[in-house]
């Protein structure tokens, strides 16, 4: 079981709402999307792993943290994120981590 | 070139999760019995998407895209298609590129094998009202069965309508009739037009977008739209090529049953889609009419005077900013924070952006 992080983001919100309208117009089960959904999960977690190379930094003020269940969750504001070919500024930006060391 | 980095390695990698994904729900797919064309739709409603969330800068759905006849709507030219296609009634799987693509509509193609449709509804116009306005933004899929049912699929992006009929020979067609002008937003009108195959009465559904009244009667339907047309209902044919003006025509004629959707006042959010039922209509808008409406724009000043950090001044992009990502070390000293993070999408106004390593510095 890999983690179910990646499906808040655009590619896995973009996957739940197509489940979810082939789930309406019943075309498939909900039991299938969940599988789908794993599978995804699985992929994500794998592609990211192997298939990035490139590093980030960031700067900013921490707003606010959290520690539970093992995940941290910040919220920072006035950021600027670095990479190596641009400059990307934001004012308010929320992490969401879970442990990288281990799935539990 | 120098923004092209990260411009050029998430699509790819998008993409290649979308094959690795498709590929191993291949063999589920086919275990439960369900079709691989279904499967098929299901990737080219998730690319769609992707393309329209303007995250990415997709590209492999194009192709997709022809698949599905993604058109511009504009009444004219839906008219004639419209009039096209239910003159066929086989609707052959063309793309017909009208003008720019703006907006998008959907019809469905469908194969005169057993081959349900599925259109796909159109994020895109969601995220344009969104981005523009609060107007009512609907997305209409359908699914036409060869069997003759019909599956009618509603969603707005605030409002929801929905009407669910099954229908007994009954060729279905929708369009989507966004009617988004440059710098402004109309409410999309959403048209279903049931044509009922020759010989038969059957009752007809009609689907209407906007958040308007839709008039809904056991024989005709009718969409009473503020800014939009609605289609006049006609028995049974007709309404294929029933007018549909972008002008609003209050046609009523009788209503037994009346559906009123009201999309501009609607608060919630694009998340509160409605769900397929069967529906009943009176309860229906007596509750959304008293409850969820007065409800939610009650208690909307209220709440916002009860928040007190700045949080309007982050909504310029529409997008909450999020990172998802894994954390290596979390150091901290004093008030001064580092974060050692690994393997993250980054979500930054409004574009997608990924790293395997990154390092931060904050102060509490």
């Amino acid at each position: 079981m890999a983690y179910q992080l990646y499906r808040n983001t655009t590619l896995g919100n973009s996957l739940q709402e197509s489940l979810d309208e082939l789930i309406q117009s019943q075309q498939i089960t909900p039991q299938l999307a969940l599988q789908v959904l794993l599978q995804f999960d699985k992929a994500i977690n794998s592609a990211l792993a192997q298939r990035v190379r490139n590093r980030v930094n960031f700067r900013g003020s921490l707003n606010t943290y959290r520690f539970c269940d093992n995940v941290w969750t910040f919220v920072l504001n006035d950021v600027e994120f670095r990479e190596v070919t641009e400059l990307i500024k934001v004012d308010k930006v929320k992490i969401v981590a879970c442990d990288g060391k281990r799935f539990f | 070139m120098a923004n092209s980095a990260n411009t050029n390695t998430v699509p790819k990698l998008y993409r290649s999760v979308i094959e690795d994904v498709i590929n191993d729900v291949r063999d589920i797919f086919l275990d439960d019995g369900v079709d691989e064309q279904v499967l098929m739709e299901l990737k080219t409603l998730w690319e769609n998407k992707l393309m329209q969330s303007r995250a990415v800068d997709g590209f492999h759905s194009e192709e997709q895209q022809l698949l599905l006849q993604v058109q511009q709507q504009h009444q004219p030219q839906q008219q004639q298609h419209h009039h096209h296609h239910h003159h066929q009634q086989a609707q052959p799987q063309q793309t017909v590129p009208q003008q720019a693509q703006t907006q998008q509509v959907l019809i469905p193609a469908s194969q005169q094998a057993a081959a349900p449709q599925v259109i796909v509804p159109d994020s895109k116009l969601i995220q344009h009202m969104n981005a523009s306005n609060m107007s009512a933004a609907a997305t209409a899929a359908t699914l036409a069965l060869p069997a003759g049912q019909l599956l009618q699929v509603v969603r707005a992006a605030n409002g929801a309508q929905y009407i669910f009929q099954p229908q007994q020979s009954v060729v279905l067609q929708q369009q989507v009739i966004p009617q988004m002008q440059p710098g402004g937003v109309q409410a999309p009108v959403i048209q279903q037009v049931l044509a009922p195959l020759p010989g038969g009465i059957s009752p007809q559904t009609g689907v209407i977008i906007q958040p308007q009244q839709i008039l809904f009667t056991g024989n005709k339907t009718q969409v009473i739209p503020t800014t939009v047309a609605a289609p006049t209902p006609a028995q049974a044919q007709i309404t294929a090529t029933g007018q549909q003006q972008p002008q609003a025509q209050p046609a009523q004629q009788q209503a037994p049953l009346v559906l009123q959707v009201d999309g501009t006042g609607d608060t919630s959010s694009e998340e509160d889609e409605d769900e397929e039922e069967d529906y009943d209509d009176d309860e229906e808008e007596d509750k959304e009419k008293d409850g969820a409406e007065d409800g939610q724009v009650e208690e909307e000043p209220l709440n916002s005077e009860d928040d007190v950090s700045d949080e309007e001044g982050q909504e310029l992009f529409d997008t909450e900013n999020v990172v998802v990502c894994q954390y290596d070390k979390i150091h901290r000293s004093k008030n001064k924070w580092k974060f050692h993070l690994k393997d993250g999408i980054m979500n930054l106004n409004g574009r997608d952006y990924i790293f395997s390593k990154a390092i931060g510095d904050a102060e509490w």
